[in-house]
């Protein structure tokens, strides 16, 4: 899903710069903006936004539509973002990004909560996640996160990293023969 | 047609056909009147010529017809874009690599024309092919590489310059270096560090910057009294204080630059220079990145407070570094912990936050990874001084020279020898 992503947005970058007159049309920009708010690169999704002609932006709904996601995304205002996703109804080729990157900018809250909170209340993480309470409450249960005696905070374990890449012993001597023989030379 | 651009034509056919370009340069850059002269009959000329075959004929006449001045032909002004679309598409890159400056001029003139038409977004794309065409290796500067940067800049399209920007420069193309202008190598670095500071990597920005500062000069250009600022600001967001500059920094530099930027050196001092020379912020146009430094003394100070506590309330955190209350301190701890600027345990149910020491204990394979790729990128540049050493040494100015100063005494020798390596 990534790659396949990462590819698109190679695609319609290109498409954009070889656009006659340098504009391009309204499906490229709100895809590319989408695939950069998924990539998590506001900046270059800022830029985006102004560089797209204002006729265009004006007369798309769905171009602003995104583009007030990526307005709360910068702004870092989680509960407002999860507001701004679900206030359009997007219609495809959009639809599948937008969809992703909710999913992505909620793993990466749950996993912000985990590595910065050693307790948070409830409320707050229903409103950082953008999930109802008993979804919550599920995804704590399988995360291990302890729900405290009160009922309403809950104490957030850290995630573990992801496994360590391993790297092939030959490869690794490889690089050794390669730094002694500067060294000798 | 008039007799002297016959000749002219008759030269660029025979002399391409026999291959002597170098010979073909030569005429190329004396024919210069005799174009501009023409300047009706030059569509008659591109016409006789083969852009794949008379690369450099069709290059001289090309550049002479669109630097005549704007209302002599504005007819042509429409297909100049493609034109010279078609032409670096399909010229010979060996031909055109020996008038490199003419060549350089064309792109010069097309993205004048793109930033006239205020289209700059269309010339990405073609410059990038321009450049590609005439590097002889992929971190050789050219004086397109300014031309690109410009372009993106202005079209807000900052992403496609980054290939060449992330590239380290080991080599300087014949046009930009020697004794030409340094207009062309100090505005790319200008304009690589504000592409850089707009996409918020500061650390390449303020190198960047810095390299704009420190180029060897009698006096002081504009670009670098720009880039100067810039540099302050940077250094102030990244460091929360302006960075002792290098020492070779030229005299004039420090002499000159320091004096005309007061307001910024102000606001290393104090917050309140944002307010005090608000006039002067704006017309550099740098009051975007004046709040970003406003904004990071709040996170400065919050990583001072780690260095004193372990433990502290929201509310403490909030009055110390004068922020509204224990919301906006959690908050702008939150993101920090994020960017991973600092290592904290917020404990929601009583208001406190930990701070912790960082857990990287230097042991784990990404640490090796990094360190590997850091020895891998040393090693690379021994190879590089080591070959430039060798350069040298076999320059006959240079051997001339230390032959020289050997017979009147040894240890200038010596001296000298260094001064090269500094170099």
């Amino acid at each position: 899903m990534i790659t396949n992503f990462d590819k698109l947005c190679g695609d319609l970058e290109k498409q954009e710069l070889e656009a006659p007159n340098g504009i391009a049309s309204p499906t490229t920009y709100a895809q590319l903006l989408a695939i950069y708010l998924y990539q998590n690169d506001l900046c270059n999704a800022k830029f985006l936004w102004k560089r797209i002609p204002q006729t265009i932006s004006a007369s798309n709904p769905e171009l602003a539509a995104i583009w007030a996601v990526g307005q709360k995304l910068w702004k870092k205002d989680l509960p407002r973002t999860y507001q701004a996703l679900a206030a359009y109804h997007w219609i495809d080729p959009v639809a599948t990004i937008m969809r992703a990157l909710e999913e992505n900018v909620r793993e990466r809250a749950f996993n912000l909560i985990g590595r910065s909170y050693s307790s948070i209340s409830v409320d707050t993480v229903v409103s950082a996640t953008g999930l109802s309470k008993e979804a919550v409450l599920q995804i704590c249960r399988d995360r291990k996160w302890e729900l405290s005696d009160d009922g309403v905070t809950v104490n957030p374990i850290p995630p573990t990293q992801p496994a360590p890449l391993h790297t092939s012993s030959e490869d690794q001597l490889f690089k050794l023969t390669d730094f002694v023989s500067f060294l000798e030379n | 047609m008039a007799s002297p651009l016959e000749q002219f034509v008759n030269n660029v056919r025979t002399i391409s056909a026999s291959g002597n370009f170098r010979e073909l340069c030569e005429i190329i850059s004396k024919s210069d009147e005799v174009l501009q002269r023409n300047g009706a009959h030059l569509n008659t000329v591109l016409e006789t010529l083969d852009i794949q075959q008379h690369s450099l004929g069709v290059l001289a006449v090309l550049v002479a017809k669109f630097s005549l001045p704007q209302s002599s032909n504005d007819v042509d002004r429409s297909t100049m874009f493609q034109q010279i679309c078609d032409f670096i598409s399909n010229c010979n890159g060996e031909q055109v690599r020996f008038c490199p400056e003419l060549y350089a001029d064309l792109c010069h003139l097309l993205t004048d024309h793109l930033v006239e038409l205020k289209q700059p977004i269309r010339g990405i794309e073609i410059l990038k092919k321009a450049i590609r065409k005439i590097q002889l290796f992929d971190s050789q500067l050219t004086s397109i590489h300014a031309d690109l940067c410009q372009l993106c800049l202005l079209s807000k399209c900052m992403k496609p310059a980054l290939e060449f920007l992330d590239t380290d420069v080991t080599g300087i193309g014949t046009e930009l270096g020697g004794n030409n202008d340094s207009k062309h190598f100090l505005l790319y670095y200008y304009y690589g560090g504000m592409i850089y500071a707009a996409l918020k990597n500061y650390e390449r920005a303020l190198y960047f910057f810095e390299v704009v500062v420190t180029v060897p000069a009698m006096v002081v250009s504009h670009i670098m009294l720009e880039a100067y600022k810039k540099y302050i600001l940077v250094s102030l967001i990244l460091h929360g204080k302006i960075l002792q500059m290098p020492k070779y920094t030229s005299q004039v530099v420090c002499r000159f630059l320091k004096p005309l930027s007061v307001a910024y050196h102000d606001l290393a001092r104090s917050q309140h220079a944002a307010v005090k020379h608000r006039e002067t912020f704006l017309r550099d146009k740098n009051m975007g990145l004046v709040n970003q430094v406003i904004n990071s003394m709040y996170k400065k100070n919050i990583q001072r407070l780690t260095k004193t506590f372990l433990t502290l309330s929201l509310s403490d955190v909030a009055s110390r570094v004068q922020l509204s209350g224990p919301v906006e301190a959690e908050s702008y701890i939150l993101n920090m912990i994020e960017e991973g600027e600092i290592y904290a345990m917020i404990n929601q149910k009583d208001g406190m936050v930990v701070f912790l020491d960082s857990p990287e204990k230097y042991a784990s394979p990404e640490t090796l990874c990094v360190l590997e790729q850091q020895m891998a990128a040393c090693t690379k540049l021994h190879q590089y001084i080591q070959e430039m050493d060798e350069q040298i040494q076999v320059n006959p100015q240079y051997v001339k020279k230390s032959v020289g100063c050997h017979d009147e005494d040894m240890p200038a020798t010596s001296q000298n020898s260094k001064t090269t390596y500094t170099m």
